[in-house]
């Protein structure tokens, strides 16, 4: 009775950290935005994921590939992202990067393009998602910061089509 | 470390379920949403009668919701069968001993998979 490696997903924002855990590509554990507001966001931050490695032991790292062309991430945020990569160094987690495009690949298959079609495609998936689904983003509004959780979804969603894709070529 | 099950999926049940901590707490009669908190951070177990109420609430079996919980006790009772075998077997026959050897034997054969860990 094993289950399947459990991988956890990070999509940290301007706002906190949003996170999924799943446990295959069917079975999502939890998922949320844990917000980061005052003091040192980052070490905050930290802190957070470090508790989430502890409570949930993962065997993977998802996060975003900030140096891939076309990723937008601020500075503050990619040290983050960097910082996150040496923790799971620390406790030898394994890290997987995945660009915005490799993400858009995954989910090409129901023509999904943008991030909110992505996140309806993850609320379909997941209906227990469904209630937190941000309404489509006004051009003038900054983004939802319910969005980093179906963010976190889809890349640790791409985690598991790349690894399908992987044994299949295998 | 991948694989190994949580100690308990409360928190994925109840999210699940899009229940708070504080309306699991009233459900199942406990002091407080900390209380349920608690639980879930493995900071504290539940009673057996919180489980039970546990496996009332989202109608599955206990062993699945305190899946980590339920292997480790596994893992124990086996060992500590396996050991109870091999002290009976060295020491002198009687009926009642060849029997608890049979029984043993039996439940053993059953969890081999504890022991040798499960084929992949």
């Amino acid at each position: 009775m094993m289950e399947k490696e459990k991988v956890l997903a990070l999509q940290p924002s301007s706002q906190g950290v949003g996170f999924a855990v799943l446990a295959g590509a069917e079975s999502i554990l939890d998922w949320g935005v844990k917000r980061t507001r005052s003091g040192n966001k980052n070490a905050n931050a930290l802190k957070v994921v470090q508790g989430m490695i502890q409570h949930y032991r993962p065997a993977v790292i998802v996060l975003e590939n900030h140096s891939s062309v076309g990723s937008r991430r601020q500075p503050r945020v990619q040290r983050l992202m960097d910082g996150i990569s040496r923790l799971a160094a620390k406790y030898r987690i394994a890290t997987c990067r995945f660009s915005r495009a490799q993400v858009r690949k995954a989910f090409a298959f129901a023509g999904a393009r943008t991030k909110q079609q992505i996140a309806s495609v993850v609320a379909e998936r997941f209906p227990e998602l469904a209630p937190q689904l941000p309404p489509p983003r006004k051009i003038w509004k900054s983004e939802d910061h319910r969005q980093s959780t179906f963010d976190a979804v889809s890349f640790a969603l791409t985690f598991y089509e790349a690894k399908r894709t992987q044994q299949r070529a295998a | 470390m991948s694989s190994e099950h949580l100690p308990n999926y409360l928190r994925a049940h109840r999210k699940w379920s899009a229940l708070s901590q504080d309306e699991v707490a009233f459900i199942l009669d406990c002091q407080s949403s900390k209380t349920v908190s608690r639980y879930e951070r493995y900071d504290r177990q539940p009673s057996l009668e919180t489980a039970l109420r546990f496996e009332a609430l989202f109608g599955i079996g206990l062993r699945e919701v305190f899946a980590g919980m339920f292997e480790q006790g596994e893992k124990i009772v086996v060992r500590n069968m396996q050991l109870l075998f091999e002290k009976l077997r060295a020491a002198p026959r009687d009926p009642r001993t060849a029997r608890k050897i049979r029984v043993l034997g039996s439940f053993l054969e059953k969890k081999r998979h504890v022991l040798v860990g499960p084929r992949r």
